[in-house]
Order: C-alpha cells, then sequence, then structure tokens
C-alpha cells in the first residue's frame, strides 16, 4: 500500500514542487490553542465505514473547529479544496487550515463577530459540500494525492 | 486528444459540460429561478447548485458516455461572477480533481463564451458582443489578449432587462430577458427613453432609473402597455450595443461579429446586429440557447484550449475571484 507522500503524476499540483500532504498542513495548530480533539481524535482507525467525518466537529474559543475525517488523506483533501478560499477577505477575518492526523483544524481570527460568524458558515457551508462530494465518490478516492506546491 | 471537463455556476446557471477535440459531448444545465418581483441572490443560488452539482457530473458523464478515467482536465469558472456560487462550484472543482488525480484549471467565464462562440460558428477573428446579465462588453482580439473596446461604465445590459422585469413582475421562468421578448414583440409604441453612449461605452442605469420610473406613471395613466415598455427598452439599448459595436469593427477593420452571452439568444438583437452588418458587407455569427446561456461546455472548450497549450492551475492558485477582466489573460493558444 503506497505511503500518502508518494508522488502521484498527473494530479492537481503535478506541475511538481517541494514537499507532500504533510508538508503543507504537518504543523498544525498548536495544542492547547484549539488542537484536535473530542471524539473522533486523530488516529482512531475503527470508524464505521459510511462516515467520511467520524464523530462531532468540536469548536473551542478561540474559535476553532476541529473535524475528524476517516484518514490523514481524506482530511489533507478538504483542507486543499477549500484553503485557497480561506484566503478572500483575509483582511477582516483571518483563517488558518491545518491537518494533524486525521483532523482537519481550523481556527478563526477576526475583530467583528459578524464577519467571523459569517465566515464560519460559509466554511460550513462548504465543508458540507466536500465531505458529500468525498462520500459520494468514495470508491474512487485515490490512495495517494498529487504532489503539493503550496496547496 | 484529450477529454475536458468543465463546470460553471457564477450566476444563476449550473452546468457540468464535457468537450473533447472540439464536439461537445454533454452540456447539462440547471437553472435557479426566482419569483417574479424578485432576483437571485448569492446564498440561495449558491444552496441551489450545491443541491445538484454532483447530479450534473454524473448526468453529464453519462451523456458523454466517459468515466472519470476518460478525463483529462477539470475546468472551472474562476470568476467573473458572484462570490458564493463561484466558490461552490469550485470546491467541487478541486475536490474531484483530487479524488481523480486529474490536473485543475481555472477558466475566465467570459472568454469561456468566447471560445464556444469561436468553435460553435467557426468565426475566424470576430468583433465579440458580450452581452449577458453580469456582463457588456465588445470585445476584438489582439496579439495575445482579448481586448475590451467598449463597454458597461455601469450595470451590464441583461441585470437593466432583468431589473425591469422585476418592475413588472414578469415571470423569471425560463428567464426574465425571455420574456420580456415575447411581450416586445406584441408593443406597438415606442415610448422615447435616454440613449446613452458615451464614446467606445455605455451606460444602462440610467435608462433603468428612468423606465421604472416611466412605468409607474405610464401603466398607471394607461399612456401605455407593459408590452410598450418592453418593446421600447429593447429598441433603444439594442441599438446602443449595435452602435458601440459598429464603432469597433470600424476601428477594427473587422468583417466578422460574433454575438455571446445570454442577452445574445434575442432575436431582435440578432435581426439588429444582422442589419447593422449588411449594411457593412460584414458577418454576423450567434449561436443559440444551448450556448448563448452560461453552460458548463464553454468551460470545458475554454480550458480544452489552454489545457493544450499548457496551462494549469495549482490548487493553491484556485481561488475564484469576482472581478476578472476579460484582458487579463494570455492567449496563448492563439497566434
Amino acid at each position: 500500500r503506497p505511503h500518502s507522500d508518494q508522488v502521484s503524476p498527473g494530479g492537481p499540483d503535478s506541475q511538481g514542487g517541494p514537499g507532500g500532504p504533510r508538508a503543507q498542513g504537518g504543523s498544525g495548530i498548536p495544542d492547547g490553542q484549539g488542537g484536535p480533539g473530542g471524539p473522533g481524535s486523530p488516529g482512531d482507525e475503527g470508524a464505521p465505514a459510511n462516515s467520511v467525518a467520524d464523530g462531532a466537529l468540536t469548536m473551542l474559543l478561540p474559535p476553532t473547529l476541529t473535524v475528524p475525517f476517516r484518514s490523514p488523506l481524506e482530511a489533507e483533501m478538504a483542507r486543499r479544496a477549500m484553503a485557497p478560499e480561506a484566503q478572500r477577505h483575509q483582511q477582516a477575518v483571518q483563517k488558518e487550515c491545518a491537518v494533524n492526523g486525521s483532523v482537519l483544524a481550523v481556527r478563526w481570527t477576526a475583530e467583528d463577530p459578524g464577519l467571523l460568524q459569517i465566515s464560519i458558515n460559509s466554511f460550513l457551508d462548504l465543508l458540507v459540500r466536500v465531505v458529500r462530494n468525498i462520500r459520494r465518490m468514495r470508491p474512487t478516492v485515490p490512495l495517494s494525492l498529487g504532489r503539493g506546491k503550496g496547496g | 486528444m484529450p477529454a475536458v471537463l468543465g463546470f460553471e455556476g457564477s450566476a444563476n446557471k449550473i452546468g457540468v459540460g464535457v468537450v473533447w477535440d472540439g464536439t461537445v459531448l454533454a452540456n447539462p444545465r440547471r437553472t435557479y429561478v426566482t419569483p417574479p418581483g424578485t432576483g437571485f441572490l448569492p446564498g440561495d443560488t449558491a444552496r441551489h447548485h450545491r443541491a445538484v452539482i454532483l447530479d450534473l457530473l454524473e448526468e453529464a458523464l453519462t451523456e458523454a458516455g466517459l468515466t472519470s478515467q476518460d478525463i483529462d482536465c477539470i475546468a472551472y469558472t474562476k470568476g467573473p461572477g458572484m462570490g458564493a456560487p463561484l466558490a461552490s462550484v469550485a470546491v467541487v472543482a478541486r475536490t474531484v480533481a483530487q479524488l481523480w488525480n486529474k490536473p485543475l484549471l481555472g477558466v475566465n467565464h467570459c472568454i469561456g463564451h468566447i471560445e464556444m462562440g469561436r468553435l460553435i460558428t467557426g468565426a475566424t477573428s470576430p468583433t465579440v458582443l458580450y452581452v449577458s446579465g453580469g456582463n457588456t462588453q465588445v470585445i476584438a482580439y489582439s496579439e495575445h489578449r482579448y481586448r475590451i473596446f467598449g463597454e458597461t461604465i455601469d450595470i451590464a445590459v441583461g441585470n437593466c432587462l432583468d431589473r425591469f422585469a422585476r418592475v413588472l413582475k414578469i415571470s423569471n421562468d425560463p428567464s426574465p430577458g425571455y420574456n420580456i421578448e415575447q411581450m416586445a414583440k406584441r408593443g406597438k409604441k415606442l415610448v422615447e427613453l435616454p440613449y446613452t453612449v458615451k464614446g467606445m461605452d455605455v451606460s444602462f442605469s440610467g435608462i433603468l432609473s428612468f423606465i421604472e420610473d416611466a412605468a409607474q406613471r405610464m401603466l398607471a395613466t394607461g399612456e401605455c402597455t407593459p408590452e410598450d415598455l418592453c418593446f421600447s427598452l429593447q429598441e433603444t439599448v439594442f441599438a446602443m450595443l449595435v452602435e458601440i459595436t459598429e464603432r469597433a469593427m470600424a476601428h477594427c477593420g473587422s468583417q466578422e461579429a460574433l454575438i455571446v452571452g445570454g442577452v445574445g439568444c434575442n432575436m431582435r438583437l440578432q435581426e439588429m446586429m444582422e442589419t447593422m452588418c449588411q449594411e457593412r458587407g460584414a458577418q454576423l455569427f450567434a449561436t443559440d440557447e444551448r450556448f448563448c446561456i452560461d453552460n458548463g461546455a464553454m468551460i470545458a472548450q475554454a480550458g480544452w484550449e489552454m489545457f493544450q497549450a499548457g496551462h494549469r492551475t495549482l490548487l493553491s492558485d484556485s481561488g475564484i475571484t469576482q472581478r476578472y477582466r476579460t484582458d487579463e489573460v494570455e492567449v496563448t493558444w492563439r497566434d
């Protein structure tokens, strides 16, 4: 079974560049500031086969959301799918996405609670779409991702 | 030859298309229609697109007779358009690209229209009139860019028509512009409206304000009918578009005109443009509603051209942008 960092030609980032999935999200959000926690913690490999995101989402303060996935691969896939949208409106709301094991962790920083709420709601809408997308296409989930570059 | 899958969802139409070597293999589409008197809001539109996009994807592959393995590239609308709908579609394109391990391509929506218009009509190097609910531009190709020769300085012509339709509570099904066109055919009286061509550019916001006010007054007194107003609005705004297109054609020495965009389906606009072209000895090209109105195949076609020319979009650069000028893209696939 290939390691998850194995280079796979032809993928969305196949132009090359340093690092694989963990190089981008591996540092994660430091523990104690909203790192992964709650049910479905990383390394929980015994999850039900019919759920993409295992266990409950965890919301901590400062606003940090942790979303457990079935595998590090799927968590990284979700991060790569949503990260480009995190760069919009960066002046008003800062959002950091990171993958720790099988958990996608997202932390928000904003002064305006209204904008913060909008950003979180919008993120959750996209997250639902990504999770449903992966779930529906689950039979074709690749064993590895293409080599990433700033993705 | 590669097969390219294209996702489009910048406004209220969501489409998924498949193009292979200049042939449209599939092009299913759904439209988010709101009640009469209302327009479509970004959040609701995004929700509509999210609900149907995966079904459309399956439909497109089935219609094309292909599987994920047969697809060589995933193209999607990077912009311009409405933020939430664009983002909803882009996130699916990114997920699909990763799941299927295919390269990703962000496409400019306007260029999608142009490339589909060129493919379907065979026009070689036309002056393009791009008219839709979100955009109004006169475009011509020069030195690897689609140059904007003239455009609206405020709202798009389709936006003007759609917002007028709301005033009259005209149905949005199948589209407000289509229903205005049908009503205009029954109009008998030409109501004088402001005619606002400004050099190479046009302005529609003043016309809209004027006709919204006129509608209330004149319909109340019976001075004219809603059909007369629809007729008058079309005649005025379309004449403006014909003028700026002709001006661009004269500037470029162009003998071809191509109409693209949803408003391009309007037969009266096509008729007026045809008259102008005939007077100049030029040829007019236009497509039907399958390709005039926003669709996935146009994104796939532009993506196909870009893919063949070596373009790729990294995931880190694949964010959407609501403002994306037509002339920002380097058109490396043309001489």
